[in-house]
């Protein structure tokens, strides 16, 4: 019964899940095997049902009802027995799991692998106020750690310990010290320098805008002109047969849809001393939480009609989210803000990037946002673009500023995409017939997997390999220019120390700020200072005070070079 | 370092060969298995043809005749062009390769960005005295393969990216 432990040393404690787990667990499979068996019968039963004068119901019922007994005594000892069979500990620097009756599992997560703790509360777990902690490894799809089911403060308290322990804290202790009083979000202690509960409330999506955002968006127009036209067909034909025909099609669309309302549902994006934490959903409720040092790319979009409104969708391209198998993870854990304001959009740009490394962050922005042509100082598509991109072939740009590779796209659907230099993987030029006909190409720096798309379209060629240069020298010089200490009193969640005590792990500010040498094409004069985005901290709805004004952002760290 | 870099594009004869930089070509034995390859895929399948054409008379099979051979020949044509268009060239933070004749490619990956390396060799590679080695980034978006090394060359080059990558090594 004793498997192995951890390590002889080390002495952990080992805890079991929740005693209501069973059955949280059981009813799913309840329902499963009831829909097989109907579906496996179903001749059986329209059978009986036909002849439904002539049979012996007794009978039928003592025999229906002493299966599911049956059923339900296998499943209660099962669930019971694998309840008693898993058990969870967290060790100094792995997460045990080990579960399973006749076919043993122990899954040792080494913290140093952890990519993302969520909290996830089904519906009916949350009616019981229950959690279950899902801890993702760097090891694709299927490598995930799931503790399930939590009291919903034990997991809340789980995930603290395990981010804690995973960045190399011991467990923070509540005694900690007093610390000025920073915006905690109802903390009830006065909160100590690094609260683990210091949350502070950044974006949140009113229901009213994100149903208007569905309303108008492409998906659901051409769901409803599908639905339409079906309609209009079975009407011209006389029969239901296009429509239900089309069903499947309908439900995968609308699918899509409910996933995208979900998963903008009541949604909040914070600030935590771990990263940026989002919570959402509708039935399901989800806390990720996203450390900012794993965001690779950050993409905005405008679809068409959102353009009145001036609404914007903020997505990421984060470390470790790329694989998961669960399609719908796949599409919401990589979502800053689903639907907002051009303000709260440049909010959550600026929660990943500070500083755009550029003098007048304004101009570049609105060039970047709503700007064609050299609007913001963006290199873009010569003329012989226009036949083979006829549309928005004003709008394709690019631009290299100190911080990060800006990409601008699309005239009808706007978007956006923006890769800091530390991040780019890898860049790369390339060219097709057409375009080496009309001396164009691309260039792509790639990131990690995700929805944002990275590809700077239609460039001349020799501009093309231009970027691609400046690009890698800037790359190879942007190293670790922020350490999650750094992130941390940026958004002011610790008070800012002096210079000399800040000392991150990796990157000691050394000297004077490097004045990067700046000799790319489109880079204005040299930035030394802070020039942070303008917008952020426009009134952002929190109890707590307001971020610092921009002006107060502590400057850049100095470049690193090596 | 950056100045090494300077105008690289200005005095580049094409976009796919930037001014200071030799790419090195490939073994000519990437050509032969990739030819052989060609032949066996196509060339066995035309040999069948013609052969149930002989025993079936007929004019119909001229069509799949037809278009096996032209499609063979475009191969045989366009394979050596293909291996002697793949090259890559070493600095000192950073690897590119450049690839393709119709659709053109040129890649870069700093080797602080390499989370590992392979080297792979099937049967054929090994008779032909080639290999692949390919570089693999926390992104997949990332093609950085270099098919038709000589064994060798693809183990030095394999060490020196390690060496390198280590060497180099930045955070995600």
């Amino acid at each position: 019964m004793s498997a192995e432990q951890p390590a002889p040393e080390e002495h952990v404690e080992w805890r079991r899940v929740h005693k209501v787990t069973p059955v949280l667990q059981a009813w799913k499979v309840i329902v499963a095997v009831f829909a097989v068996l109907v579906w496996q019968n179903v001749e059986t039963i329209t059978e009986l049902w036909d002849d439904r004068d002539s049979v012996n119901w007794t009978l039928v019922l003592l025999i229906g009802g002493g299966v599911v007994l049956l059923l339900l005594l296998v499943l209660t000892v099962y669930s019971v027995l694998s309840w008693r069979m898993m058990r969870y500990a967290v060790g100094r620097d792995a997460v045990f799991l080990h579960s399973g009756i006749l076919f043993r599992q122990q899954r040792h997560a080494r913290l140093n692998r952890i990519q993302a703790v969520d909290v996830v509360q089904p519906l009916l777990a949350r009616l019981f106020g229950l959690a279950q902690l899902k801890i993702e490894t760097a090891g694709g799809g299927g490598s995930s750690v799931v503790l399930a089911f939590l009291k919903e403060d034990e997991a809340q308290r789980l995930r603290r310990e395990v981010l804690d322990r995973a960045a190399g804290r011991e467990p923070a202790a509540p005694t900690d010290g007093e610390g000025p009083g920073e915006a905690t979000a109802g903390a009830p202690a006065p909160a100590p320098a690094v609260h683990p509960d210091a949350e502070r409330e950044l974006l949140t999506v009113p229901t009213g805008r994100l149903v208007g955002s569905l309303l108008l968006s492409g998906s659901m127009i051409g769901l409803v002109l599908l639905l339409a036209g079906l309609t209009v067909a079975a009407v011209a034909t006389g029969s239901a047969g296009p429509l239900f025909g089309a069903l499947p099609g309908v439900f995968g669309w609308g699918a899509y849809l409910w996933g995208r309302f979900t998963g903008g549902f009541n949604f909040r994006a914070a600030i935590s001393p771990d990263g940026i934490r989002l919570r959402y959903g509708l039935l399901e409720q989800r806390t990720q939480t996203v450390p900012p040092g794993r965001i690779h790319a950050v993409g905005l979009k405008q679809p068409l009609l959102w353009r009145r409104r001036g609404w914007w969708r903020v997505e990421v391209n984060v470390a470790g989210y790329s694989a998961l198998e669960n399609q719908t993870e796949s599409t919401t854990g990589t979502v800053l803000l689903p639907v907002g304001t051009r303000g709260e959009a440049l909010t959550a740009l600026w929660l990943v990037l500070p500083d755009l490394g550029v003098a007048d962050p304004k101009a570049v922005i609105d060039g970047a946002l709503e700007g064609e042509g050299e609007a913001g100082g963006f290199l873009t598509s010569p003329r012989s673009a226009r036949w083979l991109d006829p549309v928005s072939w004003r709008r394709n740009g690019v631009q290299l500023t100190d911080r990060a590779v800006l990409v601008r796209r699309g005239r009808l659907n706007r978007a956006l995409a923006i890769v800091p230099h530390e991040r780019t993987q890898s860049l790369a030029l390339t060219q097709g017939p057409l375009e080496r006909r009309a001396g164009l190409a691309n260039v792509a720096p790639a990131t990690v997997g995700g929805p944002v798309s990275t590809t700077a379209h239609h460039l001349e060629a020799m501009t093309a390999l231009a970027v691609l240069g400046e690009a890698s020298r800037m790359s190879r010089e942007a190293r670790h220019r922020e350490s999650p200490a750094e992130w941390m009193e940026r958004v002011g969640l610790v008070p800012r120390r002096p210079p000399a005590a800040a000392g991150p792990v990796d990157a000691p500010p050394a000297g004077a700020p490097a004045p990067g040498p700046l000799d790319a094409p489109p880079a204005g004069p040299p930035v030394v200072g802070p020039s942070p985005l303008d917008a952020p901290p426009a009134g952002p709805p929190v109890a707590g005070p307001p971020l610092g004004a921009p002006a107060d952002l502590p400057p850049p760290a100095p470049h690193e070079r090596r | 370092m950056s100045t090494a870099q300077q105008g690289w594009h200005e005095a580049a004869p094409s976009p796919f060969d930037p001014a200071g930089l030799t790419f090195t070509p490939v073994s000519r034995g990437l050509a032969k298995v990739r030819l052989i390859t060609a032949v066996v895929w196509l060339g066995l399948p035309l040999v069948a043809v013609v052969v149930l054409a002989v025993v079936f008379p007929g004019w119909w099979w001229w069509i799949p005749i037809g278009v096996l051979a032209v499609l063979l020949g475009w191969l045989l044509w366009l394979v050596p062009r293909q291996v002697s268009a793949i090259g890559y060239a070493e600095r000192d933070e950073d690897l590119l390769i450049r690839k393709g004749i119709l659709f053109r490619q040129l890649t870069l990956v700093p080797y602080g960005r390499m989370q590992y390396v392979d080297v792979q060799a099937g049967p054929l590679d090994r008779w032909a005295k080639v290999a692949k080695v390919q570089l693999h980034t926390a992104s997949a978006q990332t093609d950085a393969s270099i098919p038709g090394l000589p064994p060798a060359e693809a183990s030095r080059l394999r060490d020196r990216l390690t060496e390198r990558g280590e060497a180099r090594l930045a955070g995600l």
